[in-house]
């Protein structure tokens, strides 16, 4: 649909851009994207007609841009930009009719019954029917886009340019507006052309982006152009991390400013937190967020956490909604249920188990309480699950270190793995089948890091961090497991 | 069906608009062949009206004398103010929906300033061109006018090629300071008799020209209101800003050419037939404009219709205030002319903060 060969334009002795190809296909949301001063805006223009280029081609549908009609370039393409100053008092239909000149006709140019079913037809799609006869200047930003659009969407255009036009507004405006315009895109086939700033709304709305560079470009693609941080970070020249979007499968991004605070001493790991037990609860407060991945009963994924508890309940407890009462419980003890994640068990939390050392280099904690009234051999074929009786293994391990996403999975794979060595290695069965339980039905896992040096990759038993997970793990779970013994021998 | 209904209202709204603007006009026009030293009654003025122009009288022993004095006198001097009325409301109109400003009239761009010195100049030096007799002085006004469009345009074209607003507005301000003060030294140096002569030439006046100066003038108008009110579309697009309306296919630089020469044309006849006479390109489009909405489509006729009215009216107060005298009819224009602006301004201040 549109065609552009080495093209090269700009402004006298500046020529922004240099030897520029792209194409375009029909139906296609494309954005440029790139920082300010990259050429994003000469491009538009070059392609808008704004600009004269200086060398290349630019095909629109086949035909060279400069030998078309001005009337026939606004039949085939629309432009919508930033907000617009409209001078004088005109109404909100006044301003979309304008959006028929190129296909009014005759002498007078008076408005065709088919450019009224058009402009009716726009209105209404773009939700501004109700301001028909309102002075444009009284509406609010995002209304008056959705009328620009509306003006643009009345050229019955093939193909869209848009010029960042979301910059002015709020989240709502720009997601609604985007909105229209991928549905216009879809149903119509219209080809859009966009510049978008916001890298993660681009990633929402656009099939292809393309990463514009001081007037080259640097990448072009589907927008898994935006999972190159190395170049994101090139091309902007800030700390970006990207990461996927937890509904959509697209990549979001992350911008990280400047650090702030001076790094810890490394052996103060042991004044970076506090640790409270009573015969209710195990609470371990960090004083600053630590990175978490759990699978606790609140606080679960990966967050950056203050606050660990671990909560007794009673034997029977049975709740329809366990993590409603965990956060009302963090409630009475005066903890943020969102800087905090909670377990429960029915083990009794004085007999929890504290592990502070070093090993391998990494100083570390572990928190773990056992019962394995409950243990369940998970490859065994006939498991009751119904079954619950006391007991589940809850195991949180604190570490002195820096541990990507990946690392704290493979992390967490190493504490499963000491733990089923641990039940092991304790002849724990599991009741049904009498084989070696490798956990009871209902554990919880949580292995935070405090972010400090080097960025690991790996947790797994090749390296010392795995080492140190599945030693410290192995002994707490067996420490707890005997505990647990003891006072079932004794009750 | 809602909508449709109110179409069909704004429609018949529209409409009446121009019954209203065209009434006012025509009884304006009617008052300023009725009244002055003698008052002669309207039934004996259409029928001279029509007698002269149709052979459809049908009054008898109506006296040479009061046809002389409709026919030769009052008509011409009617049909010279509606003809100026209506060309300075309608560039004016066309000026302020070019230049996007709402306080631009049509001597923004000092094509005014030009043909007064044009008729200036005439005067101080007195001369005539041969063949041209007494048209000289208009003739070389528009002249006058139509080179200092051209001074403009061509200083604008040397600073931006893209005939930015901005520029011409400048250019437009920087050659009528200059042009003014050329008329000041000519006044300045000329003697007691040219001196008044400038200065009331210069105050305005639609007496004492006759059918010939309408005749001169038509031309220009028509050519003038064709190249205008062909144009309301590009006038609308514009107030989106150039670029936006480059975006819905206007040819911008065209338009914009078409319009400064149709609004400068316009200009240039009034102020060679009429003198520069103030406030009617300011205030009527402003006016028209609360009663039609900006629309150029109305607009731009509207205005000149209401524009037409107007200046006969205020030529008929100029000559009946302190008759048998006369008043400068620009005096008149911006006595009435500039309280209505200061009104519409703070009727505009106090809308908005009324309407929510």
């Amino acid at each position: 649909m549109i065609e552009v060969q080495q093209l090269s334009g700009g402004y006298p002795d500046t020529p922004v851009i240099q030897n520029f190809n792209v194409s375009l296909e029909r139906g296609e949301f494309f954005a440029m994207l790139g920082p300010n001063g990259s050429g994003k805006t000469t491009l538009f223009h070059l392609l808008s007609g704004r600009l004269s280029k200086t060398s290349g081609e630019v095909l629109i549908a086949g035909t060279p841009l400069e030998k078309m009609r001005k009337l026939d370039k606004a039949k085939k393409m629309a432009v919508l930009s930033q907000e617009v100053q409209v001078s004088f008092d005109y109404t909100v239909e006044e301003v979309v009719r304008l959006g028929r000149y190129p296909h009014q006709n005759g002498f007078l140019k008076l408005l065709s019954a088919e450019d009224q079913r058009v402009i009716d037809e726009v209105l209404n799609l773009t939700r501004t029917e109700q301001f028909r006869n309102t002075r444009f200047r009284m509406i609010s930003g995002g209304e008056k886009q959705r009328v620009l659009l509306a003006k643009a969407l009345a050229q019955e255009p093939e193909i869209l340019l848009l010029d960042e036009p979301t910059n002015h507004l709020d989240i709502k405006h720009t997601f609604e507006l985007l909105d229209l315009l991928k549905t216009w895109q879809v149903e119509r086939g219209v080809t859009v052309f966009a510049i978008l700033h916001d890298l993660n709304v681009a990633s929402l709305y656009a099939d292809r982006v393309a990463l514009l560079h001081e007037g080259r470009f640097q990448d072009v693609g589907s927008v898994d152009v935006l999972r190159d941080e190395e170049q994101l970070q090139h091309v902007y020249e800030v700390n970006v991390r990207t990461q996927p979007h937890p509904d959509v499968a697209k990549p979001q991004l992350l911008m990280v400013p400047k650090p702030e605070d001076a790094p810890l001493e490394p052996d103060d790991f042991r004044r970076q937190y506090s640790i409270e037990q009573t015969t209710g609860h195990v609470h371990v407060t960090f004083n600053a967020p630590v990175r978490a991945a759990s699978s606790s009963v609140t606080g679960a994924g990966i967050d950056w956490l203050k606050h660990f508890c671990n909560f007794h309940v009673e034997k029977h407890y049975n709740s329809e909604s366990p993590a409603e009462d965990v956060e009302m419980w963090m409630n009475e003890l005066d903890i943020p249920p969102a800087q905090a994640a909670g377990m429960m068990t029915a083990v009794r939390t004085e007999d929890a188990v504290f592990v502070e050392d070093e090993r391998h280099g990494i100083r570390l904690l572990a928190a773990v309480t056992a019962g394995v009234g409950n243990a369940v051999d998970i490859t065994a074929q006939d498991t009751n699950v119904e079954n619950f009786e006391v007991g589940t293994i809850n195991m949180m391990l604190f570490l002195d270190a820096h541990l990507t996403d990946g690392a704290l999975i493979n992390g967490i794979a190493s504490m499963t793995e000491a733990k089923t060595k641990a039940l092991h290695d304790q002849g724990v069965k599991d009741g049904a089948t009498q084989t070696t339980a490798t956990g009871t039905s209902t554990d919880s896992v949580l292995l935070a890091a405090t972010q400090r040096g080097e960025a690991t990759p790996y947790a797994g038993s090749g390296t010392a961090v795995g080492r140190a997970i599945g030693e410290v793990v192995y002994e707490a779970v067996c420490e707890a497991l005997k505990k647990y013994d003891e006072r079932e021998g004794r009750a | 069906m809602l909508s449709k209904f109110i179409r069909m209202s704004s429609r018949t709204k529209i409409l009446s608009f121009y019954a209203a603007a065209l009434l006012f006009t025509i009884g304006a026009a009617l008052t300023g062949l009725m009244i002055s030293s003698v008052v002669i009654p309207i039934p004996t003025i259409v029928h001279i009206l029509f007698e002269k122009s149709l052979g459809l009288g049908w009054l008898q022993n109506v006296e040479d004398n009061t046809f002389s004095i409709i026919w030769g006198i009052r008509l011409p001097r009617v049909l010279l103010a509606l003809c100026v009325g209506a060309s300075l409301a309608l560039a004016g109109a066309a000026f302020q929906g070019l230049l996007r400003n709402p306080l631009a009239d049509p001597y923004t761009l000092g094509v005014s300033s030009g043909a007064a010195l044009g008729a200036v100049i005439v005067i101080f030096f007195n001369f005539t061109i041969v063949g041209l007799g007494d048209f000289t002085l208009p003739v070389v006004a528009i002249a006058a006018g139509m080179g200092t469009l051209l001074l403009v345009f061509g200083l604008v074209q040397l600073s931006s090629r893209s005939l930015a607003i901005e520029t011409i507005i400048l250019a437009g301000i920087i050659v009528s300071a200059f042009i003014g003060a050329i008329i000041s030294l000519i006044i300045a140096l000329s003697d007691q008799n040219s001196m008044t002569q400038i200065i009331y030439w210069l105050y305005g006046s639609v007496g004492m020209r006759g059918w010939s100066y309408v005749q001169l003038m038509l031309p220009f108008m028509a050519v003038g209101a064709l190249l205008l009110i062909t144009h309301y579309r590009e006038l609308n697009a514009l107030a989106l800003g150039e670029d936006a309306a480059d975006h819905i296919g206007v040819n911008v630089k065209r338009g914009k050419v078409f319009i400064l020469v149709g609004a400068s044309l316009l200009t240039g006849a009034a102020v060679a037939a009429a003198g520069s006479i103030g406030f009617v390109g300011l205030v009527i489009p402003h006016l028209v404009r609360l009663l039609t909405g900006p629309d150029h489509r109305h607009v731009l006729p509207v205005s000149m219709v209401v524009g037409g009215g107007f200046l006969v009216l205020a030529d008929v107060l100029s000559r009946t205030i302190i008759a048998p005298q006369e008043l400068p009819i620009g005096v008149v224009t911006a006595l009435i002319g500039a309280p209505v602006f200061a009104l519409l301004l703070v009727r505009e201040r106090l809308g908005r903060s009324v309407r929510p």
